[in-house]
């Protein structure tokens, strides 16, 4: 066992953080840092200036825009850039759909959506979750009926993070009622200003409104937008899911949001010094990093490609349980620091947050934990609840 | 020992679940939720005419002389049904310190005042930097022959924006001194905001307000002994809140798994959703034993009343987030959405979990009180 970067990857980190501090907007940064919400368009623009470097997409194939960066490379690169505070990656298009087109879509596909969605003009949502199908996925109701050179599209789906500000969503829907559930379904992709096809945002309890239901009503996509083969989408909708293995860490958003803890506890008076200094709280934020540092190293021993006598996929549902987990216990150690500082209800875009003499009682640091924490709750339903994924666990390490 | 209640326990009990049942539904919560004011004048003016409010206030002030076990049966309904108007922070927290004022002509008719719903009356002692420290005050009041100017910066005054008065905490040369003073008074500017659990605070700056000697409630050596009782009283009114909430989210909660069908059948068919709403019920079960706990040790010397006032937040506090965190677990994606119910009891207990001392603190000073 060698348990150390080389020098050449210290070096790439290097060259990471420094293009991350000279090319990194402050505003973007702030409002990451605040846990702000600017639709996507901070997104965009940065997806824009990484693309332009070459780095829009690391873990693609490098003729598509992608690097040949190893699996450690591309593990430096993501934790320099969470660390410097940029956006998070556009996890549905570039991380989810993309590896989905390269291994099954056509050629047509690759040439069409590939190019702008590694520049940031087009971003991409998933529609999978339905209001009667969410851990139960294989039993999704919205349907897709050929008709003639098009699938006309009946449905609802929901929890549709950011569909509002995407451009094109990708689905799975149902072609075939006849089959065994997980046979009948198909993956197509769909504009989202198509007709019929209405988006109605949902208010979640952080205040924010990124998630959002999806209504179509009889819409109409060209046959050429189905992916693959019809009655394989759940094939692939898996296949999206084992390409982004390690993504149910939150490796890289849990170390920021703990070093933000941490950050906040170095300013929150206690007595007559700091947080920080107090026992109670050093040895609190210290559980929790020794978890951290456990779950990182768990995503180094797959990255690493280290043989496991257990399923993987058993391996991976505990990485979804202890990652979804570890994003409750970060941003709550946050709101634990700031005491009462973390209770109000900050607004997006309140002006007073930048004008120190209409909010003299609130510092800086204490903007954005609390609807940061009350986000995190959903980390234990979305992508396979906790329950569902310890079922996964079960069955597959123990042959349950 | 008898944990019966009287016939007129049940009857108040009964009339403040009417009160819910008829005037907060959800979607009339929300309603007060988005207006000015965040709560209901009409529905303070009810409490008044019902006797809510004189309920737990001393006779000789227009009270009732009810003790704080009926006012945790009220607040545990207010709880349930995630009530907005600034109850407890009115007629336990703002009125045991009125009715231990020294001023006693102050006391009388301040009292009688928010007994009939014609004052509301917030305390503003806790200053940004104190944390939960009770002695923690910057807030000077700088004496003028007969009278005071005052200085200073109240931060996180429940329901400072609506209140009337103000009982503000400052400095005296070396004692503090608790003052009621007009929230409209001059060189006094109040910043309102939302909290997490859509109840209102504010911060309060004191800007060389000129307070009459006459506003002075108390001062000496007294005071903070005075202001951690009306605290303690007032966290324990909170942990009844508290219980009611988590007692109704583990109701909402197990209807909601038996009705949801997932691979086939009811979510509460699976064992792990039956272990996990076992676990909530756990944990309601304790916290009204720790409720009744504190209840019991309320007016007990000093030792005993800390550390049971303590216990019983440090319990409310991990009960609440874990009994609300499953609560929107077992919901799943609708459990985390604004227009449903379960996700706000969540935010009402975090919340309350971070006020006057969050689990830390009370854990601190429990294990001091048991030293």
């Amino acid at each position: 066992m060698n348990f150390q970067f080389s020098p050449e990857d210290e070096a790439f980190r290097a060259e990471v953080r420094a293009f991350a501090r000279d090319k990194l907007p402050a505003s973007i940064a702030l409002d990451v840092k605040r846990w702000h919400d600017p639709l996507m368009k901070n997104f965009r623009a940065w997806q824009r200036i990484l693309s332009e470097k070459g780095w829009g997409a690391p873990h693609w194939p490098k003729e598509y825009g992608g690097s040949d960066w190893s699996p450690m490379r591309k593990h430096i690169f993501m934790q320099e850039m969470y660390a410097a505070g940029a956006p998070d990656f556009g996890w549905q298009g570039l991380h989810m759909l993309a590896p989905v087109l390269i291994a099954f879509g056509s050629d047509a596909q690759r040439e069409r959506f590939l190019p702008p969605m590694l520049n940031g003009d087009e971003v991409w949502c998933q529609g999978f979750s339905e209001p009667g199908a969410g851990s139960d996925l294989a039993h999704l109701k919205t349907a897709a009926v050929l008709d003639g050179d098009s699938y006309i599209i009946n449905g609802q789906k929901i929890w549709t993070s950011d569909a509002r500000d995407c451009d094109w969503g990708f689905f799975l829907c149902r072609t075939d009622a006849t089959v065994k559930p997980q046979r009948g379904l198909s993956f197509l992709l769909v504009p989202l200003d198509s007709a019929g096809l209405t988006i109605r945002p949902i208010r979640a309890i952080s205040g924010r409104s990124d998630l959002n239901e999806v209504f179509l009503d009889n819409v109409r996509v060209p046959r050429e937008n189905l992916v693959g083969e019809p009655g394989l989408g759940w094939t692939y909708a898996k296949y999206l899911l084992e390409k982004e293995r390690t993504a149910s860490a939150f490796l890289y958003f849990n170390r920021r949001e703990l070093e933000k803890a941490r950050a906040i506890a170095r300013q929150v008076p206690a007595g007559a010094g700091r947080l920080l200094d107090t026992p109670e709280f050093a040895l609190k934020l210290a559980r929790v990093e020794a978890d951290l540092m456990a779950l990182e190293w768990s995503v180094l021993r797959l990255l690493a490609g280290e043989k496991n006598k257990y399923n993987l996929d058993a391996v991976v549902s505990a990485l979804k349980i202890r990652g979804s987990e570890m994003q409750q216990r970060v941003t709550e150690l946050q709101i634990d620091a700031l005491g009462p500082l973390g209770i109000r209800h900050f607004q997006h875009g309140d002006p007073d947050l930048d004008d120190p003499a209409k909010a003299p009682c609130w510092p800086d640091y204490a903007i954005g934990s609390a609807a940061l924490f009350l986000h995190t709750r959903a980390a234990t339903i979305y992508g396979g609840a906790r329950e569902v994924q310890k079922n996964i666990i079960a069955k597959l390490a123990f042959g349950v | 020992m008898d944990l019966s209640l009287t016939e007129e326990q049940e009857m108040l009990r009964d009339g403040v679940r009417r009160f819910v049942a008829e005037n907060y539904s959800f979607e009339m919560r929300r309603s007060l939720v988005t207006s000015d004011l965040g709560y209901s004048q009409a529905h303070w003016q009810t409490f008044a005419e019902l006797g809510w409010l004189a309920l737990g206030l001393p006779e000789d002030a227009g009270g009732l002389g009810g003790s704080l076990v009926d006012t945790a049966l009220v607040m545990e309904v207010l709880g349930s049904a995630l009530v907005l108007e600034p109850y407890a922070s009115n007629v336990v927290l703002s009125a045991r310190l009125l009715e231990r004022a020294d001023n006693r002509e102050l006391r009388a008719r301040t009292l009688t005042a928010l007994a009939q719903g014609r004052a509301r009356v917030a305390l503003a002692h806790f200053e940004r930097d104190a944390r939960y420290s009770l002695s923690h005050v910057e807030t000077a009041a700088i004496r003028q022959g007969s009278d005071y100017l005052m200085r200073g910066r109240k931060f996180l005054v429940l329901d400072g924006t609506a209140a009337d008065q103000l009982i503000v905490s400052a400095r005296l040369g070396e004692a503090l001194g608790l003052f009621l003073i007009d929230r409209r008074a001059a060189g006094v500017e109040v910043e309102s905001y939302r909290l997490m659990d859509d109840t209102r605070a504010a911060d309060v700056m004191l800007q060389d307000v000129e307070v009459s000697g006459s506003s002075l409630l108390m001062s000496g050596p007294d005071v903070p002994a005075v202001l951690e009782e009306a605290i303690d009283r007032f966290v324990l009114a909170k942990v009844a809140e508290s219980l009611g909430a988590i007692e109704a989210v583990l109701e909402m909660t197990s209807e909601y798994v038996k009705s949801r069908i997932q691979f086939g059948q009811p979510l509460i068919k699976f064992q792990a959703v039956q272990h996990r709403l076992a676990e909530m019920f756990v944990e309601v079960q304790e916290m009204r034993s720790i409720l009744y706990c504190g209840l019991a040790h309320i007016d007990a010397e000093v030792p005993e009343r800390r550390r049971a006032v303590s216990a019983a937040k440090v319990v409310a506090g991990g009960a609440g987030r874990l009994v609300a965190g499953l609560g929107i677990q077992l919901h799943g994606g609708i459990g985390m959405t604004e227009e449903y119910r379960v996700g706000h009891y969540f935010k009402k207990l975090v919340t309350m979990d971070k006020l006057f001392g969050d689990s830390d603190y009370h854990l601190a000073r429990l294990a001091a009180s048991a030293r």
